[in-house]
């Protein structure tokens, strides 16, 4: 009898022992976001920085608490940019428990759509992929958050506004850009805005991969236009220095889009890049609180998830603002909604998301359910040959104008 | 043992250009068909829509690919860009309130029609001078695309497929979609089998080999190498089609670039030219081996416990892949195809011709 007693009694004990042990582990479970990117081929030039920034901040929320004390966790995988490999790698970790994914890259992005927005997945595609799923209403699942390019050309054209004095009606703007998808995309917001504010528009394209310019610049030349807004990327800002320099147009008349980062500074060559100018929303350098922070808590003692030229690179600071806006959504999500945390609560978790700037990292940004894009603001900053110099606050202007194209685009998107 | 050949006897024409000449082919043939048709049921749902489905629709791409390459000797480099014309003209079809059945058919017809057209070029030039024609073919498509935002669908180039359904049936889940493509592969390798056994494919090999000598035995070279062209777009097109409708869901330029083509060449020159099983295997490794590699090496370094950067995890794959290749095609050059015949044959006697050494 005694003896049954004590059996019963231990397994009881046991068996709370497990419940209680499950229990726990279901507390402990990780917040897993699943990092899908081409490492090996077109985007090396970013996803390194990007995936660094996201493993340190991980590891140092961890190191601090969690998330409202829950670890995250950050899994990194190769996609090659094919799209095929980056849907297999969606449906990898669809089934290890992610439902947070980043692709980086806009073919690949662009195929996992579908997907993301059939399982009521969320899909973060800040800079890639279709601008217009910054529509909330139409994009649920996605959240582009920071300045489409459509945001980051009107930004760009206003910055021009204000450097003439206010009136565009005199004034003759160029847009040199890579010759398919990502380049023509602000074409018609550019349209629209010559015909609103008055200016002249010049066109020229660039064939992929924009090492060969040299067309484009001689136009230029004759054209004298007042600015040239460049929709370039890496090595087609080098290429595009030289026929400046050749065809005697003044660097500090050239606007990049926000793809310039200190590694084509080094090679334009810090003196020769002096002038240059940057749309971006995300501020650059080291003087940055968080990236101070994880240069001496981490980096300092050799304790990196990566080398530390990684981290003087403006795309770890974009790596860091993606992540920040990811984790505080995270925070806000099981602050209101407890845990654990769902596809759901993560998405409400964004679009409570209100004037958030990671302590002087990026643009402010306010996610709604209807904006989630965050509000678009960007900022223009110059090279000073040692340093970005921001020459405006952030801010985000023709709004009006830019949401009317994101509407007519997105309406495009359903189907049955 | 395992190929018996005792018994098989062929006394008439009929006879010996069956399909299959040796029973165990067939019933392999037979055995892997019932699995496919179970596989459903067997595997899980992640090898059955991320690795499966995509394998079944490329090996019937690579299939049309073998015809006009492997059987009718044209090289050809603008492979995908004859898939776009049939995914976006499919796509344009339905959702101008065309029944999937039919725009699917005009997707392939559509393909091959502007397949065709290139082939009047494939009369005039031969060997590189025909594969800088197809791959400037390539070239124009994908201008086309990225600069007519009416094809692509709007600025961003992505164009959203309706839901799939055929036979008045809408199609959305996995099985469903993994038996449509199953049903499209099974089509087109009943094809090619048959191929092989009529007049058209031996007229196809006789100008693969020369074409002016099949000239003098009286195949018309001109008309077999636009029907190869024609074909092979055909299944282009609809394997285009069905591989947005089924596996991407939306289609967009970069599905139908110019790597894709080269991959696609890849498939079937590791498959082996002319090698209707070759064909699976080449597809298999060229599609699935990069990211099972992958798989294995993060599982690999997880396992061990290895700090390595994200960076050089990804690069390990790629070489392990590219040494994979050249292996295989340092083994045989004739590909994967060969490969599994050279087993075949020696399993044919094995072991009774052992009893004679």
């Amino acid at each position: 009898m005694k003896t049954k007693r004590k059996v019963w009694t231990i397994a009881i004990a046991a068996a709370l022992a497990t419940s209680g042990a499950i229990a726990s582990a279901q507390e402990n479970e990780p917040i897993k976001f699943g990092l899908c990117f081409d490492l090996s081929k077109s985007y090396t030039f970013i996803s390194p920085q990007v995936a660094q920034a996201a493993q340190d901040l991980a590891m140092y929320t961890n190191e601090n608490g969690g998330i409202e004390g829950h670890p995250v966790e950050i899994i990194v995988r190769d996609h090659g940019n094919e799209p095929q490999r980056g849907v297999e790698c969606y449906e990898q970790l669809k089934r290890e428990g992610v439902f947070i994914y980043n692709f980086l890259s806009t073919p690949v992005t662009n195929a996992a759509l579908p997907r993301a927005m059939k399982d009521g997945n969320i899909l973060m595609q800040s800079f890639v992929g279709r601008g217009d799923a910054v529509d909330g209403e139409v994009f649920g699942w996605v959240f582009p958050v920071g300045p489409t390019y459509w945001q980051q050309a009107a930004n760009d054209v206003a910055f021009i506004k204000g450097q003439m004095g206010g009136d565009l009606s005199d004034a003759k703007i160029g847009f040199i850009y890579l010759d398919y998808p990502f380049g023509q995309e602000p074409i018609e917001i550019l349209k629209t805005l010559a015909e609103k504010e008055g200016f002249q528009l010049e066109l020229y394209p660039v064939p992929l991969p924009g090492s060969d310019q040299s067309g484009a610049w001689s136009k230029i030349r004759r054209d004298k236009p007042d600015y040239v807004i460049s929709w370039l990327l890496a090595g087609g800002h080098v290429v595009a220095s030289k026929e400046m320099r050749r065809n005697g147009f003044p660097i500090d008349r050239y606007l990049s889009v926000n793809w310039m980062n200190e590694v084509d500074i080094n090679n334009i060559g810090a003196e020769e890049a002096k002038g240059v100018l940057r749309g971006t929303n995300v501020a650059g350098g080291q003087d940055v609180p968080i990236v101070k922070t994880m240069l001496d808590t981490y980096y300092a003692n050799g304790k990196g998830s990566g080398p530390e030229s990684l981290v003087r690179d403006v795309y770890y600071n974009l790596g860091l603002a993606v992540y920040t806006t990811g984790f505080e959504a995270a925070r806000l999500a099981i602050q209101e909604n407890g845990w654990p945390l769902t596809p759901e609560s993560m998405k409400s978790g964004y679009e409570a998301i209100e004037n958030f700037d990671a302590n002087g990292l990026m643009a402010p940004v306010t996610v709604t359910p209807q904006d989630h894009g965050g509000g678009g603001k960007t900022r223009i900053e110059q090279w000073d040959g040692a340093n970005w110099v921001p020459l405006t606050d952030w801010s985000a202007d023709y709004i009006d104008v830019v949401w009317e194209v994101i509407k007519e685009s997105s309406a495009k998107f359903t189907v049955e | 043992m395992f190929y018996r050949l005792s018994g098989v006897y062929h006394s008439s024409l009929i006879s010996d250009s069956r399909m299959f000449k040796v029973p165990a082919d067939r019933n392999l043939a037979v055995f892997l068909l019932l699995i496919g048709l179970a596989a459903p049921f067997i595997l899980p749902s992640l090898y059955l829509n991320s690795y499966i489905l995509p394998w079944l629709i490329w090996t019937a791409a690579a299939l049309g690919l073998n015809l006009v390459t492997g059987w009718a000797g044209q090289l050809h480099l603008g492979y995908a860009a004859v898939m776009a014309v049939g995914a976006y003209s499919a796509i344009h079809a339905v959702r101008l309130g065309v029944p999937w059945e039919i725009a699917l058919i005009i997707g392939g017809l559509a393909a091959s029609v502007i397949g065709s057209l290139f082939a009047f070029a494939a009369l005039r030039v031969k060997g590189l001078y025909l594969a800088l024609t197809t791959l400037a073919m390539q070239f124009v498509m994908d201008w086309v695309l990225t600069h007519s935002p009416t094809i692509s669908g709007g600025s961003h180039a992505s164009l959203q497929a309706p839901t799939l359904a055929l036979l008045g049936q809408q199609i959305t889940s996995d099985a469903g979609y993994y038996y449509v493509a199953l049903g499209w592969c099974v089509l087109v390798t009943i094809f090619m089998l048959n191929l092989k056994r009529t007049g058209l494919g031996r007229a196809l090999v006789a100008v693969r080999e020369k074409d002016f000598a099949a000239a003098i035995l009286g195949v018309n070279s001109f008309y077999y190498k636009i029907l190869a062209f024609a074909a092979s777009s055909f299944i282009a097109g609809v394997s285009g089609a069905l591989l947005v409708a089924t596996f991407y869901f939306l289609a967009a330029p970069e599905q139908f670039s110019v790597n894709v083509s080269i991959q696609v060449l890849a498939m079937v020159i590791v498959g082996g030219l002319g090698s209707i099983i070759g064909s699976y295997f080449g597809v298999a490794l060229i599609l699935l081996v990069p990211g099972l590699v992958n798989g294995l090496v993060v599982t690999a370094s997880e396992e061990l416990g290895m700090q390595v950067n994200v960076e050089t995890l990804a690069h390990i794959p790629n070489a392990v892949y590219g040494a994979l290749i050249v292996i295989i095609l340092m083994i045989e050059p004739l590909g994967l195809g060969k490969l599994y015949g050279n087993i075949r044959d020696y399993l044919m006697t094995w072991p009774f011709d052992q009893l004679r050494k």
